[in-house]
């Protein structure tokens, strides 16, 4: 190893770091800096004023619209959990070692593939016109208002996050200790406790990663409110979106945006609180 | 095993259960690939009659073309560049101890996290003002950056196996640092790295937020369709849906086809 341990790491290190920091650091730094600027004549312009940051927190628009994506986002959260942890118990539990690779492939497949068709996909599914208002008219019912509310808001955002909520939980299902559950059941314990006693608490750091991704993905998404509600009432990403578009208003927007990363940042922080309490409590009674 | 009526209905009310969430998650795909064929002009049931005439007609459109190789170019050097940083950065996590570290890492990682509304607009903010904005360049640069997270997971739980004695073996017989990386731990990486091109190629030819913000005029197919969806009811959309996502998928499932991930099998936890 003579000569020059530290060229390899710097080498390799350096463009990595660099370009990180262009391309991702330095927006954000720059966006909470442009959120003291002014706009002067469709220009910004350098300066260290509070009055975007006043004006934004207590203009009721942003508060509205911040309730409202909390109340989505909360909502799609438990329903993500909800839903995804049944399927994947089945997928990890019930299925042979190949059906469960063939599960999981399906289920990686829409995380990276097409969210914005898939929206689509659905308003052709709801809208008056659509293909499930057609089939419930054949039979006589509707039509449906399905399109533009909480339910097909809802729809798009679940449609967002039960694939990664599901992998989620079969990846950490799957990874549990058989050992513990057999134990438990030649103890005599039915399937029902199991699930309640071994499965869920050692799944919990699981538990709480899947619900602060949903809540994450479904706080910042912007294209299941556009085109599930048509932006009514607004999020805060289409509130971003909104003042960009209108008159310019960079310092605004940014105020939105750095919100929302405080917001979410806390989030996080109570994820791992939430996870991380429950491990140090098993390390104390071990 | 117990196999009395009530097992058995709670057997089957799960898989029903999960037979009913992958109708979930399937229905938008094949709603788009079934009505990419339909003759009528707003996709409803009844079904007008097999045609290819929204797909001639994609063909056709010069806008979408063009924004078909914006993606195409995007994707690919997304895909190469975010596993040349991915590998560098998951071998510095793997090989090196520093004390930044968790900050290095958390660098790579994080950006998939941040809303891409806020990144978007954060970059547009920032790359305009260094006189890059409305580049294909510039959108490919902001991909990466996003890219490179997934690469460097992959590749990283691919090191996850790579014996610790390997490379230390190789120095001992005389081979720098660089050659054993090259000739040792490169080659042992390659279907992680292969893997990691296909998905940072999936990612970028998905993402439209971002290329949206600081594309400008220079649309790819994913901005090209938000912009259609904008407007009026176009049947060309799931044509153009169609084409869109028979490619992410194959990317996806060639991804995954490499990473030799499965839910049964999971990756040694890393031998501290």
């Amino acid at each position: 190893m003579a000569g020059s341990p530290r060229v390899l790491p710097a080498v390799l290190g350096i463009p990595v770091v660099l370009w990180q920091a262009v391309f991702f650091a330095a927006p954000l730094i720059f966006l909470v800096v442009v959120t003291f600027w002014q706009v002067k004549s469709f220009r910004l312009e350098p300066a260290f004023v509070l009055d975007n940051w006043t004006r934004i927190l207590f203009s009721t628009t942003f508060q509205r619209a911040l309730v409202h994506t909390f109340t989505v986002a909360g909502t799609t959260t438990v329903l993500a959990v909800a839903i995804a942890f049944p399927a994947a118990y089945t997928i990890a539990f019930r299925l042979s070692t190949r059906a469960r690779d063939l599960a999981v492939a399906f289920l990686v497949v829409p995380v990276f593939s097409s969210y914005m068709l898939r929206i689509y996909a659905w308003q052709i599914v709801l809208s008056p016109e659509g293909i499930t208002n057609a089939l419930l008219g054949s039979i006589g019912i509707g039509p449906l208002p399905l399109l533009g509310g909480a339910f097909s808001l809802q729809v798009g955002l679940l449609t967002l996050t039960l694939p990664i909520a599901v992998l989620t939980l079969v990846f950490a299902m799957a990874g549990i200790d058989r050992t513990l559950i057999e134990a438990a059941e030649n103890l005599g314990c039915r399937r029902a406790r199991v699930i309640a006693h071994v499965i869920i608490p050692s799944l919990r750091p699981a538990i709480a990663l899947t619900a602060t991704t949903s809540f994450l993905l479904a706080f910042g998404d912007y294209i299941s409110p556009l085109f599930m509600t048509g932006s009514k009432p607004p999020t805060l990403s289409i509130l971003i979106v909104d003042t960009v578009k209108s008159g310019s208003q960079w310092p605004r927007a940014s105020v939105i945006g750095v919100s929302m990363l405080v917001m979410l940042a806390l989030v996080l922080g109570l994820g791992q609180f939430l996870s991380r309490g429950r491990a140090a409590r098993k390390e104390a009674t071990r | 095993m117990n196999t009395s009526l009530a097992t058995r209905l709670s057997r089957l009310a799960q898989y029903g259960f999960l037979g009913l969430l992958f109708g979930f998650i399937a229905t938008p795909m094949l709603v788009i690939v079934v009505f990419s064929f339909d003759a009528n002009r707003f996709p409803t049931i009844p079904w007008g009659g097999f045609s290819l005439e929204w797909h001639r007609a994609i063909l056709d459109d010069a806008m979408i073309r063009d924004a078909f190789l914006n993606s195409v170019l995007v994707g690919l050097g997304t895909a190469m560049l975010s596993t040349l940083l991915g590998f560098a950065a998951a071998y510095i996590d793997f090989r090196y101890r520093f004390r930044l570290k968790l900050p290095f890492v958390l660098l790579v990682a994080v950006p998939p996290a941040v809303p891409a509304t806020i990144l978007g607009m954060a970059m547009l903010a920032f790359l305009s003002r260094i006189g890059l904005f409305g580049r294909l360049e510039t959108v490919m640069a902001c991909h990466v950056a996003i890219a490179t997270s997934f690469a460097m997971a992959i590749i990283r739980l691919r090191l996850n196996d790579l014996s610790r004695d390997l490379e230390p073996a190789a120095w001992n017989l005389g081979a720098s640092p660089a050659a054993a990386l090259i000739h040792v731990v490169l080659p042992f990486c390659k279907p992680a790295l292969v893997a990691s091109f296909f998905l940072s190629a999936a990612v970028s030819f998905d993402e439209f937020l971002i290329a949206w913000f600081v594309g400008g005029v220079h649309e790819t197919l994913p901005v090209r369709i938000l912009n259609l969806l904008q407007g009026q009811v176009n049947p060309k959309i799931n044509a153009i849906g169609t084409v869109v996502l028979v490619i992410s998928v194959a990317l996806v499932l060639i991804a995954q086809r490499f990473t030799g991930v499965r839910a049964g099998r999971r990756p040694k936890p890393e031998g501290e």
